[in-house]
């Protein structure tokens, strides 16, 4: 029965695609998000789905759409030169077999992100785009919200509609990308035209954003938390009242403690003392072990290089006896530790050259949202009041992202890739209404009508002139 | 439950958006960048038919003053 819905939605949209190509763009985002094919047990797992949906995004995009304003941004260049260098590495891989299948969706994910500004060419569109980032996400987080909420959570208990712990579906990605969308729900609150600016649109996005700060909670995921610390003083730039802002988010805080589960606070005790959890305690070590192997392979290993690593540290583990506590450093060896951080996935599997390609292009996307933002902030005009706010929702997006990316391998997560491509989609328009501008002052400066008026006052002017 | 509730609730605002944009013209095609190319145009027009007539002014005023002048010289070497 669920496979049928899934598959009436996704027919539904490619049956309104025929209309208007763009949206088997959206179809390709909500497939590469949500993964019906993984939720559903039965027929829709036979069926190809992402790569009809991909298809149809690319095939309609290259005949039906207009291409207006087309063009290849650095960016771009980026991503296409992140994407054959991966391709270089792995036909050098230390381990071939999983470095293959790594770069199975690897590719995909850097292929759509490359592909999805070409699209994204009018206002509609890149909200559109935004839209179903935020609401496919939504259908994920509302549930688990409400799942913790309830009472289910806890650290690796609670259950997605995928549970098997990898891309969108993993607790820490999945944290750290709702807590990086949070700006955006925001924005729709403010200059969504798909649904208006209501009370309705501002309660749904208020439950929204709780769900997506109950995911940390909920998972337990300590990239989390961080990632809320660190959207928390960004927005300290943007608020107008930061005493309340700040004092409001510790009343929220302290509100919240007795709720939480005594579990909670022992894995969030972890963030200072990372020796007390092996999960925290590895990545030190897997670091170390990533720093030494760059050194010996400035080129990178290929994908899951870590798969090499192997080292012995001294781990603390707490024995209660009675009312005693005893703590006894035991050695632990530990073999194909993942890297736990998308800085040190790069410099692993892509070395430095690929370390310096992400960077830069993430890097770029904060500055260029940077300098969107201060060029478009003092407008009110409706039709571009809606530009500074998105730049900074999509600046925001990408500093949480990094955050968490720090304490997860998430190097190629599609969903930032496109967030990716919106920043390049919201850039490039930009661009676009800035050369429009410049040809019109140009045409004016040229016009008959410009030079008479010139003309007219020079020549009312000249008078004054001779008597100044 | 909750799962069916969330799933039911993503997929009908979607279904929404996805119906209420494929109404939408400004999907395809960019209100504000299609007004700035409009004046554009526009001016480009008005620069090009007010270039023709400026320049048929001027022919005219040419061919007025020479006209004027042929009459006066005819005066002078009149009867």
């Amino acid at each position: 029965m669920l496979d049928l819905v899934f598959l009436a939605f996704i027919g539904y949209v490619l049956l309104l695609g025929l209309r208007r190509p763009f949206l088997w763009v959206l179809l390709y985002v909500y497939i590469d998000i949500i993964a019906p094919q993984r939720i559903g047990y039965a027929i829709i797992q036979s069926i190809p789905v992402s790569l009809i949906a991909f298809g149809a995004a690319f095939g309609g995009w290259l005949l039906l759409d207009r291409k207006e304003g087309f063009r290849f941004s650095l960016r771009q260049g980026l991503i296409l030169a992140l994407l054959l260098y991966c391709w270089w590495t792995t036909g050098n891989a230390d381990f071939p077999e999983n470095a293959a299948t790594k770069w199975d969706w690897v590719w995909k994910a850097l292929l759509f992100a490359l592909f999805l500004p070409f699209t994204l060419t009018t206002r509609a569109r890149l909200e559109a785009l935004a839209l179903i980032l935020v609401l496919s996400i939504a259908t994920i987080v509302i549930g688990t919200g409400m799942k913790t909420v309830l009472g289910g959570g806890g650290y690796e208990n609670l259950k997605f509609f995928v549970n098997d712990n990898s891309g969108i579906y993993e607790s820490s990605t999945l944290a750290t990308v709702a807590i990086a969308l949070t700006p955006m729900i925001w924005w729709f609150t403010r200059f969504g035209t798909i649904f208006k600016p209501q009370w309705p649109v501002t309660l749904f996005a208020v439950l929204l954003i709780f769900a997506c700060l109950m995911v940390p909670i909920g998972t337990e995921a300590r990239t989390g938390l961080v990632c809320i610390a660190v959207l928390g003083m960004l927005l300290l730039r943007y608020v107008k009242r930061r005493v309340l802002f700040v004092a409001g988010g510790a009343v929220l805080g302290l509100t919240a403690l007795p709720f939480l589960p005594p579990s909670y606070y022992e894995r969030m005790a972890t963030i200072a003392e990372p020796g007390g959890d092996e999960s925290a305690s590895t990545r030190v070590a897997v670091w170390n072990w990533t720093l030494e192997y760059a050194q010996e392979n400035p080129f990178g290993g290929g994908f899951d290089a870590y798969r090499g690593n192997k080292f012995t540290y001294e781990m603390p583990v707490k024995q209660e006896v009675g009312n005693t506590t005893s703590v006894e450093f035991r050695e632990v060896t530990d073999e194909a530790r993942a890297y736990h951080s998308a800085i040190f996935e790069l410099l692993g599997e892509q070395g430095y050259p690929g370390l310096a390609i992400w960077l830069l292009l993430h890097g770029l996307g904060v500055w260029q949202m940077e300098r969107v933002r201060r060029r478009w902030k003092d407008k009110d005009d409706e039709a571009e009041a809606w530009i500074a706010p998105f730049a900074t929702a999509l600046q925001l997006a990408s500093l949480v992202y990094i955050t968490g990316a720090l304490f997860q391998g998430i190097a190629y997560q599609p969903v930032m890739l496109m967030i990716i491509g919106l920043q390049i989609g919201l850039h490039n328009y930009c661009k676009r209404l800035d050369s429009e501008r410049a040809k019109l002052a140009h045409s004016e400066r040229l016009s008959p009508a410009t030079e008479r008026a010139r003309k007219r006052a020079g020549k009312t002017q000249s008078p004054n002139a001779v008597t100044a | 439950m909750i799962d069916y509730f969330a799933l039911a609730l993503g997929h009908g605002l979607m279904a929404f958006a996805l119906l209420h944009l494929v109404m939408r013209e400004s999907l395809d095609a960019d209100p504000l960048l299609g007004r700035l190319k409009d004046t554009l145009e526009q001016r480009r027009k008005e620069a090009s038919v007010a270039g023709r007539n400026a320049r048929r002014r001027e022919a005219e005023l040419e061919a007025e003053a020479r006209d004027g002048q042929i009459l006066r010289s005819g005066e002078e070497n009149g009867p």
